[in-house]
């Protein structure tokens, strides 16, 4: 009975979705034609979809998606490896968090747009300025993350734990890196908007190759390649929206476990019951908190939830934060570091 | 020998200031609409999200085209840039409420409207605040980066004229200075967020403990 | 009927008056939540309330027992207009609920979720004073005066979470009463605190009853509270959600938790109740 009707109103977003769609590109063409909008100074929306869809058969687009991708892909490894490594061992020592945590965070908090001049000089316009960059903006937050996931182990699920005499590696694989899972996603899931970003950042203005170099060239060309400059505008965003659909899709896997995956929206389901934890020991009965992001150790096994076709993924990607995040950050550059409560978070 | 980059910060500051104070108003007004609404919510929020995935920088041009290269456009790219981490964040905090606060909110009497002023938003503000951190930090760059092509003072445009020049003492003190405002920002809004925020770190504070 | 001040010599229970409207009446109630939208295999509707009738008429201490999973907490929803039912009657004051009516309090059980964080104590008890417009002077006093009644008189200006699981669960009850209602809802409110502090609460609950003069209505899953606590308990089943039967508890008041419990009276409505919970 309500299957039918949430079907219905599957359709109905869908429909709402091309309405909004159509007038915001009906709005556009309509500014053009009755001159608002310059041609002179801006094209209009079928010039640019001319453009785009012109590009589409070339391959300099292609070219430019791959280089961008490059920056994008080697930076976000090179930040993201390094961020595991250096946050797991920084976290599983108190002393060493305590000592380092201020001049990571003091880090952080540079803008990396001042970093750029420097990877200029460094390296000029090249892939490694822009990979460099990349991993440098990655990083910060990103350890911190880890960090923090690390540390927040359940006291309760650290006590049993030692109880059921789990140790070294065995305890680290299964029990701190599963608890430190969640936290580890949204870092990386911001990660891999902000890699994109100074990435874009890098060829736009630092003159690597890339989606942003083209837009750039596209620009200084004249007005006549404007249309061709949206065009790689919408591509850039494009791509944005894909890799961070394909990376919410990935996370929906790899933490189906976590009851964090459930429905965002809960305000329609009234009181979720009080979790009980399927380990062999009976842990935190603490009940979760409406917002997901409750208890981020081991939780309830939940079934793996059907496969989300990548458009229906956008609906998962558009509130990147129904993640669990203590702290809630959800954004490309930087985020919010819980660095007042190392210890669990509820 | 960051005195030359220091006297450009009043400007590009200026337009920090402003543009941020509009993204924060903007994007918490728009996170509120988008929850009270659902067909808007659903209807748009792949638009939404393209937008806020979409790098801004690369709207630096047609800024330009649109806006010319004084202040309206600084302003403008800046706001609008910085308005989408906390839109969402707004939202998503409103969404995340607990249910049993909004009907304790319904129990007691509280209408529709006031709830949204008495116990969505503050409930919701931990993660509003957080949205509105990262919110600056996208400014900053945004600031930056709305002086590098065309423009004639401010932070970036000093940095961007230094390094052509091969001055690299003036380019050195320009990002120093920008480092300096990214982590002052960053100290004060930490600050404001404590005094805000007290009752919720409290409030966590205890929770484990308990 | 307000008595003044804090009682000193126990007075006369007041008796419910079973002449009058109920205060709420219950007429075959059911209520069914469709299921969730994607699921890993537990889809279709759920039959929370199959058929519920009952009243309870004005002053009367109603307690709600059945098993886990009988509804219970959507029957305190569904009583506080919080929910509608699918079909069948529910009434408040001979009306209709539409909506949540001003005469109704409510005490949940997750005093931790329900209190606002961001507001002292005073300023949550103070809310549904403020929402209906009544002037700070008398809003100052009558908070004073249920933070009173409640054992809670110094702890106005500090916030709820410094306050341990007990205080938190009476600053929640004082602020349903502050403003008087007719009716109030509990649901399960003393579970989630220890045992110890559970006894102390029910006498405190006992006791602002009769301070306050209202109807309560308490849904608990613990057979030994409802029975202390109660004038009538109703006991409801799982599958299907229906009343099992009413028992009118007439164990004399005001009751005590040493005497009240060695009653020989006690032991057979505790026996006969967890009979009916648990054979169902």
């Amino acid at each position: 009975m309500l299957r039918r009707s949430a079907r219905n109103r599957g359709w109905l977003t869908y429909g709402l979705r091309l309405v909004v769609l159509a007038a915001a590109l009906g709005l556009w063409q309509g500014l053009s034609a009755a001159g608002v909008i310059r041609a002179d100074e801006f094209p209009s929306m079928s010039q640019t979809v001319t453009a785009l869809w012109d590009l589409v058969t070339q391959s300099a687009l292609w070219s430019a998606v791959g280089q961008t991708l490059e920056g994008w892909a080697l930076g976000l490894l090179i930040g993201a490896a390094a961020a595991l490594l250096v946050g797991t061992l920084i976290g599983m020592n108190g002393f060493a968090y305590r000592s380092v945590i201020g001049v990571i965070e003091f880090f952080k908090a540079i803008p990396v747009i001042a970093i750029l001049p420097i990877g200029l000089v460094l390296w000029g316009a090249t892939l490694t300025m822009k990979f460099a960059l990349v991993a440098f903006a990655v990083f910060w937050p990103l350890v911190i993350q880890v960090c923090y996931g690390v540390r927040s182990l359940d006291p309760v699920v650290r006590d049993t734990t030692t109880v059921l005499q789990v140790r070294g590696p065995r305890k680290f694989l299964m029990v701190i890196m599963p608890s430190a899972a969640p936290f580890i996603a949204t870092g990386l899931r911001v990660a891999v908007a902000v890699a994109l970003i100074v990435d874009i950042i890098a060829e736009l203005i630092g003159g690597g190759s890339g989606i942003g170099e083209r837009i750039l060239l596209a620009e200084n060309a004249g007005p006549s390649d404007y249309p061709q400059m949206y065009a790689y505008v919408v591509v850039a965003g494009i791509l944005g929206v894909l890799l961070a659909g394909a990376f919410a899709v990935a996370e929906r896997y790899a933490l189906h476990w976590h009851e964090s995956q459930r429905s965002a929206n809960e305000q329609e389901q009234g009181y979720p019951e009080r979790r009980g934890l399927t380990l062999a020991a009976s842990l935190s009965q603490r009940p979760s908190p409406g917002r997901p992001g409750g208890d981020p150790g081991l939780a309830v096994r939940r079934p793996v939830p059907h496969l989300v076709v990548l458009v229906g993924g956008l609906q998962v990607a558009v509130l990147p934060a129904a993640v669990v995040d203590p702290e809630g950050a959800v954004d490309p550059v930087g985020d919010r570091a819980g660095s007042r409560r190392a210890e669990h978070v509820a | 020998m960051t005195g030359p980059a220091r006297a450009e910060l009043s400007t590009s500051l200026e337009h920090l200031v402003v543009g941020y104070v509009i993204a924060g108003v903007v994007g918490i007004g728009l996170g509120a609409l988008l929850w009270s609404w659902r067909y808007l919510r659903d209807a748009t929020s792949p638009y939404v999200y393209f937008l806020y995935v979409l790098p801004a920088p690369v709207l630096v041009p047609a800024a330009m085209t649109l806006f010319g290269i004084g202040f309206t456009m600084k302003v403008v790219l800046i706001a609008f840039a910085a308005l989408w981490p906390t839109l969402l964040n707004t939202l998503d905090g409103m969404r995340g409420v607990d249910q049993v606060k909004l009907d304790t909110s319904r129990v007691l009497g509280v209408s529709p409207l006031g709830s949204v002023f008495r116990v969505v938003l503050p409930a919701a503000a931990p993660q509003i605040v957080a949205g509105l951190r990262n919110s600056l930090q996208v400014a900053i760059i945004l600031m930056v980066v709305s002086e590098w092509e065309a423009s004639s003072d401010g932070i970036g445009y000093y940095i961007v004229n230094a390094q052509q020049s091969f001055d690299y003492v003036g380019m050195w003190s320009g990002i120093i200075v920008l480092a300096i405002i990214g982590i002052v920002a960053n100290l004060l809004f930490v600050a404001a967020e404590n005094r805000a925020l007290h009752w919720h770190y409290g409030a966590r504070a205890v929770e484990g403990t308990r | 009927m307000n008595v003044q001040g804090h009682e000193t010599t126990p007075a006369p229970e007041p008796a419910a008056d079973t002449a009058g409207t109920p205060v709420v009446s219950l007429r075959n109630v059911r209520k069914v939540y469709p299921g969730p939208v994607r699921s890993g295999g537990h889809g279709g509707p759920k039959v929370a309330l199959q058929d519920i009738t009952f009243d309870v008429a004005r002053g009367e201490f109603a307690c709600v027992v059945g098993p886990s999973g009988a509804g219970k907490t959507t029957l305190l929803r569904t009583l506080a207009g919080l929910a509608q039912p699918t079909s069948g009657a529910a009434l408040f004051e001979g009306a209709p609920l539409r909506s949540v009516p001003p005469g109704i309090g409510v005490v949940f059980q997750d005093y931790g979720r329900s209190l606002y964080p961001w507001l002292t104590v005073a300023r949550n008890v103070e809310l549904p004073l403020r929402v209906r417009g009544v002037p700070r002077a008398e809003r100052t006093e009558r908070v004073a005066e249920v933070l009173g009644s409640v054992g809670l008189a110094d702890a106005g200006r500090g916030y709820p979470w410094q306050l341990s699981g007990g205080m938190q669960q009476r600053v929640a009850i004082a602020r349903s009463l502050a403003y008087r209602p007719d009716l109030l809802l509990m649901d399960e409110p003393f579970a989630s605190v220890d045992a110890q502090t559970r006894f102390e609460l029910e006498d405190l609950i006992l006791r602002v009853r009769q301070e306050f003069g209202v109807t309560v209505v308490f849904v608990t899953h613990d057979i030994d509270e409802a029975v202390y606590l109660a004038d009538r308990v109703i006991a409801i089943s799982k599958s299907p959600g229906v009343v099992t039967e009413i028992v009118r508890i007439t164990l004399p008041r005001p009751r005590d938790q040493i005497t009240t419990k060695a009653d020989p009276a006690f032991a057979r409505y505790r026996e006969h109740l967890l009979g009916l919970v648990m054979h169902r």
